[in-house]
């Protein structure tokens, strides 16, 4: 299933001339753990990095909440479906502009704020999670550590804040440019719960996502996911160029062929 | 205002469960019965206004019915983005209350005046504006808002005590009946009108409106009065691109209404580099009564 989902997420790329194709690499595999395997019916997720929206519309096209129709129309005119997500599109799981970094983690906290007291108010004891997936290049935003400070404070326990670590932003390495802001340390003296992973491996994602299950504190969760940008395609790992080459008809070839080849 | 605010959210909070009230750490002494009332409904997301305009989107998304509260330029300026993209496109419930609106604080110095504020969010798509003129009406807005099932912002600013009977509450109300001048004031700045317009010593000289909300839904009192006067004088704590003076001047425009004589007051910054008290600011803008009384002699004299 993962191979068809890659075959179709390149292919999305290659027919739309999709930009942004290394970033929805790097993420691709958190989010089909969280959108196909983690998420209950009442959960939410936010896509914070919205440069990552065509990995996220595939995966909604294969839950079958977004129509062949409307992925067919992506990037073309008359579309739904934009580079970044549009806020009034797929009300329940998104429902917010996500092209402009640094908001995700604020809006997801107000979310977990309200599952928390909605559930109160319904008397319910279980309460609703809300994951959201932002970049590491998205942390020099200054309001994802505001919305750090706030998440923490307010025991926010139901958020699930996961970081696609990729270490390469829109012009630079991330050291190079205003350090690593993705550190084990910074996130658990901001007051997470901080768990580190490979972004790629299949069962450490799942294991990850259980040992957030682990802490009984009311501490939010960070995730830090190691992750390579342009995963899986050779020609495209860990290149910055990948932020924002389309793909020609030979390098998709290419790419569906390393896709079966891989170990995907 | 800000304590007629806090009694007005004190009685909808009784009653609206899902009412949160999410303050930038201000309102000492002002708010403080509303916290206890509020209890964990009342949050103190710190000085971090961004993060908390957009906590209070993700909160009116799962339904809840958030209000936001700081000083005008922090809530409005550092946050324009949020509003926009979060609030307004996704027509969001939010409720932003900014405390003074024009030059309300005064000495406090420029970070903290508002000039800019409707110019910026009456671009910005469904969200209403309020601006009270009379502390009255404070509670008539805030049931309004509290009904409104889109964004809203409040513009707060200083008031003094009325000196008039005022008639109900309407987004465009008839103060003074008069066939000489129409004025259109916006906010408080009608305390400022109606003692000019006392100064002639005569009544009936001064056709005077308050308008308290943008979009300005219904022009037609105005279209009206300027029809019967011919002069027009239009007064605001604000600068006049886009303001409100903007907006009924580009409607007389398209309604093809000549008058015989226009005057636009309106914020123009920090002209002497000067700064004082509310009041100092309004007399370097002729925005003080006797300016704008001044100005209502040019139009029309004894």
């Amino acid at each position: 299933m993962y191979k068809n989902l890659y075959r179709r997420l390149i292919t999305l790329l290659y027919d739309s001339g999709s930009i942004h194709i290394g970033s929805c690499l790097s993420c691709f595999d958190i989010l089909i753990e969280t959108l196909l395997f983690q998420m209950k019916k009442e959960d939410r997720f936010i896509l914070s990095k919205g440069h990552a929206a065509p990995a996220l519309y595939v995966l909604l096209n294969h839950l079958k909440r977004l129509p062949d129709s409307d992925l067919k129309n992506y990037l073309k005119d008359n579309t739904k479906l934009t580079g970044h997500p549009a806020p009034n599109c797929f009300d329940d799981i998104l429902g917010f502009h996500s092209g402009s970094l640094g908001h995700g983690l604020s809006i997801s906290c107000g979310i977990a704020e309200a599952m928390k007291y909605n559930a109160r108010l319904k008397k319910q004891r279980k309460v609703p999670r809300i994951f959201c997936l932002i970049s590491d290049g998205e942390c020099n935003e200054g309001q994802v550590w505001e919305a750090a400070q706030y998440a923490a404070k307010r025991n926010l326990e139901n958020l699930i804040l996961m970081v696609d670590k990729n270490n390469i932003q829109a012009f630079d390495k991330i050291v190079n440019v205003l350090g690593d802001p993705t550190k084990k340390d910074r996130w658990k003296v901001f007051g997470f719960n901080v768990i580190e992973s490979d972004g790629h491996d299949r069962k450490k994602i799942k294991a990850a996502f259980k040992k957030c299950l682990v802490f009984k504190n009311k501490r939010p969760k960070v995730i830090i996911f190691n992750t390579v940008k342009g995963y899986g395609i050779s020609f495209m790992e860990n290149k910055i160029e990948w932020h924002y080459n389309q793909l020609n008809k030979e390098q998709y070839k290419k790419a569906l062929e390393e896709i079966e080849e891989n170990e995907i | 205002m800000k304590s007629e605010v806090a009694r007005e959210l004190e009685k909808l909070g009784q009653k609206n469960k899902k009412l949160f009230f999410l303050t930038g750490d201000l309102g000492y002494n002002a708010f403080e019965s509303l916290q206890q009332i509020l209890k964990e409904r009342f949050i103190n997301a710190g000085v971090a206004e961004a993060n908390m305009v957009d906590v209070a989107c993700g909160m009116a998304k799962m339904g809840l019915n958030p209000w936001v509260y700081s000083i005008a330029p922090f809530l409005i300026l550092k946050t324009a983005e949020q509003i926009r993209n979060n609030i307004c496109h996704p027509n969001l419930t939010v409720k932003l209350v900014g405390n003074g609106g024009g030059y309300g604080y005064g000495i406090l110095g420029e970070s903290h005046h508002m000039l800019e504020d409707i110019a910026i969010l009456s671009s910005f798509p469904n969200i209403k504006i309020y601006v009270p003129a009379f502390s009255e009406d404070v509670k008539s807005i805030i049931e309004k808002m509290g009904k409104a099932k889109s964004p809203s912002y409040l513009r707060l600013n200083n008031v003094p005590k009325t000196t008039i009977k005022l008639n109900s509450y309407k987004p465009l109300r008839q103060i003074l009946r008069g066939n000489k001048i129409t004025a259109v004031v916006l906010g408080t700045l009608v305390h400022n009108v109606l003692d000019a317009a006392r100064k002639y010593k005569k009544s009936g000289i001064i056709d005077l409106w308050s308008i308290t909300e943008i979009p300005i839904v219904n022009y037609l009192p105005i279209i009206n009065s300027v029809k019967k006067t011919k002069k027009l004088i239009i007064i605001e704590e604000h600068v006049k691109d886009g303001g409100i003076g903007e907006k009924i001047l580009s409607k007389l425009e398209l309604e093809k209404i000549r008058l015989e004589k226009i005057i636009h007051l309106s914020a123009k910054g920090y002209v002497k580099d000067r700064y004082g008290c509310h009041l100092f600011m309004l007399k370097q803008n002729t925005l003080d009564t006797n300016g704008i009384y001044r100005n209502f002699k040019k139009l029309y004299a004894l």
